[in-house]
């Protein structure tokens, strides 16, 4: 049973971390006050980042370690592909990232590993406060928490990022676009009637609950989470009360090899004839990594999911 | 040759064994557990609509329906369903339990201790973690391979405790203990090495009845029920085994023979449930012991009333689960735990004489 609860922990860990965040760590500051008014980095610079910490950049970061996919992204969407000399197993896109050196899981970075890339900066998310980034901090290297809460909260993590990196520019041309995209679709389905809708992380009916990343991405493209009062961010829903729920849209993260379940076989489970999802066909397969990543590629997340809660409807 | 055996080991005469009384109380007990199964859940449905619901069913009666689809859906796909399986579940895990304690002679012997539950975890995972067509899924290869798994865990175990002739206790549990570690180390790493499929690898370790249905329970119940009743016929053999060994066999019995019959048809039951419920503490462990305590430790009569009772512990236990407050599922595991121990403990203070 112990090596059932350590995976345990590993798999939580990795849903937190990859769709949101627990409640446990520190509020995001209000990030830092050079953010409102785009001035050119100066080095060193102190800023404060999502886990509260005072981190000081004595120059600008020219070789940079990232342990989440999320920051992987906004790295490159930054134009700092080339300064990324490594990333943890999951940083797979856009493909280049794929090219880079691996430090190990993203659970369990390597330590051996990230010291020998001799990296001037390690970007981690909550997932690392813990465990990955004391054993950093001990051996004196620069480490950064960005772990934005929210589809919004992503703009000022993107900010924080391209303030690190002198890349406040190019960071306030990405949040500019997709503030923009954002906005569209919030102004869109604001005031409509929310679409009841589930989200399927495996058929046992694990799901997202209150807090989590994709909760947040639902409520935004104009639907209601039916698990938004489970208590819990990654509850297991009851079957009888997904029932009474009774989701107009259903959506499928474990769907191919990694969970098997397709439109089909969820609508030939037993039961689930009566529910409104699979009367109308509204079952669909969307790609976790859009809806679980907090980083730039959430805006194609957020219309996806628009796209699906309000299918047919301009 | 029973009734000596049965009279070595301090259990008296044949009528205390099959008095009706005990049945007719641990048959009352599951009874009463699955009404109040079929009363309770998420969906706070009446007992009148619950009443009509389940007579709608039946020939010959005419009721316009005045309850949403949903309801039924809810009592005759999810529910009944999912009291059925608890029943066998916990009759599986009660039984082997059962035997494995009077095999083994030792109190501490569960499904987990001979490496059976960490055998069908093992299983399941690497069906899981293999590129198989999705259709396999949706027939149960999960559920298979987590049997065969724990199958094929239990033969390692035996072959590597056989010492010549004999398996000795201490040998067996010490195999069953290193093979059960070797098999978890084997399914984290599966999953260690299967980083998009944990979650799902997770979840069904995690187990419970929220996704019972129907094809589960008809897949289940033919190696749990059959495997109950040959060890109830067998309560007999396993008080010989009570004996030091040499003893039974002058009794004449064969005892290698006996002792692979109990593990093969312990292990059935054991695995049909954990593999369509995923692991659940504490039954087999619990029930036997309190048994014990209210019957005496005769097996000819432990055995068949660990599966009432059994029985009627999980269905109780879940439908309590699904009492509290919320959509969430809280697992099954948690609650027979929290019963289980404290009955347990309450029952070891009342009565402490020497049961075992």
């Amino acid at each position: 049973m112990r090596s059932v609860s350590a995976c345990a922990l590993a798999v939580l860990a990795i849903l937190a971390s990859a769709c949101s965040s627990t409640q446990a760590a520190p509020q995001p500051q209000p990030t830092v006050p050079a953010v409102s008014s785009p001035a050119a980095s100066t080095f060193p610079m102190t800023l404060t980042d999502d886990a509260g910490r005072k981190v000081t950049l004595p120059k600008e970061p020219r070789r940079i370690v990232s342990l989440a996919s999320s920051n992987t992204e906004i790295l490159f969407a930054l134009g700092l592909g080339d300064r990324v000399v490594g990333v943890d197993q999951y940083s797979d896109f856009p493909p280049a990232a794929k090219e880079k050196p691996q430090v190990g899981s993203f659970v369990k970075p390597e330590m051996e590993k990230i010291l020998a890339l001799e990296p001037d900066l390690v970007l981690g998310t909550e997932m690392h406060v813990k465990t990955t980034l004391p054993e950093l901090e001990k051996r004196g290297l620069t480490t950064m928490i960005v772990t934005p809460k929210g589809v919004r909260a992503v703009l000022e993590g993107i900010k924080l990022l391209g303030q690190a990196t002198g890349r406040q520019k190019e960071a306030e041309t990405l949040v500019g676009t997709m503030g923009n995209r954002i906005a569209s679709v919030e102004a869109r389905w604001k005031g409509a009637t929310p679409v009841r809708t589930f989200f399927e992380l495996s058929p046992e009916l694990y799901t997202a609950g209150p807090g989590t990343f994709v909760d947040d991405m639902v409520r935004a493209a104009g639907g209601s989470n039916v698990a938004a009062n489970a208590g819990k961010e990654w509850p297991q829903l009851n079957q009888e009360s997904l029932f009474l729920a009774d989701p107009e849209v259903i959506l499928l993260a474990d769907h191919g090899s990694a969970g098997g379940q397709s439109p089909q076989s969820v609508a030939a489970r037993p039961g689930w004839q009566q529910v409104t999802a699979v009367k109308t066909g509204r079952i669909f397969e969307i790609d976790p990594n859009l809806t679980n990543r907090a980083g730039p590629r959430v805006v194609d997340g957020l219309e996806m999911i628009a796209s699906r809660l309000h299918h047919g409807k301009p | 040759m029973v009734e000596v055996a049965a009279a070595k080991v301090g259990v008296t005469g044949k009528r205390r064994v099959y008095s009706v009384g005990r049945y007719g109380v641990a048959l009352a007990a599951l009874l009463m557990a699955s009404a109040a199964g079929v009363m309770v859940g998420k969906a706070r449905l009446d007992p009148g609509t619950v009443l009509a619901i389940l007579l709608s069913r039946l020939p010959f009666t005419d009721f316009t329906p005045w309850w949403p689809a949903s309801f039924e859906a809810i009592l005759l796909e999810v529910r009944l369903p999912r009291i059925v399986m608890g029943g066998l579940a916990g009759a599986g895990l009660s039984v082997a339990g059962a035997t494995y304690q009077g095999l083994f002679r030792n109190p501490l012997a569960d499904p987990y201790l001979v490496g059976v539950a960490a055998g069908a975890g093992l299983g399941a995972a690497l069906a899981m973690a293999m590129p198989l067509p999705p259709g396999l899924y949706s027939l149960g290869v999960v559920q298979l391979a987590a049997f065969l798994s724990a199958l094929l865990t239990v033969g390692l175990v035996y072959s590597l405790a056989r010492v010549g002739r004999s398996t000795p206790v201490t040998t067996l549990l010490l195999a069953g203990v290193a093979v059960g570690s070797l098999a978890s180390a084997a399914t984290s790493f599966v999953m260690y090495s299967q980083g998009d499929k944990i979650p799902v690898i997770y979840a069904w370790m995690l187990g419970g009845f929220n996704i019972t249905g129907w094809q589960q329970v008809t897949l289940a119940a033919p190696p749990v029920v059959a495997a109950a009743l040959v060890l109830s016929l067998l309560g007999g053999v396993a008080n010989v085994l009570q004996l030091d060994e040499d003893q039974a066999r002058s009794l004449g019995v064969n005892v290698e023979l006996v002792k692979v019959v109990l593990i093969v048809c312990a292990t059935l039951a054991t695995a049909a449930a954990v593999a369509r419920v995923g692991l659940i503490g504490f039954v087999g462990l619990v029930v036997p012991h309190a048994v014990r305590l209210l019957w005496g430790p005769d097996y000819r009569s432990v055995i068949p009333l660990s599966a009432l009772l059994g029985a009627a512990f999980l269905v109780t236990a879940d439908a309590a689960a699904r009492l509290l407050p919320g959509p969430q599922e809280v697992p099954v595991g948690v609650v027979t735990a929290f019963c289980g121990a404290p009955f347990f403990l309450f029952l070891l203070r009342r009565q402490k004489r020497s049961v075992f």
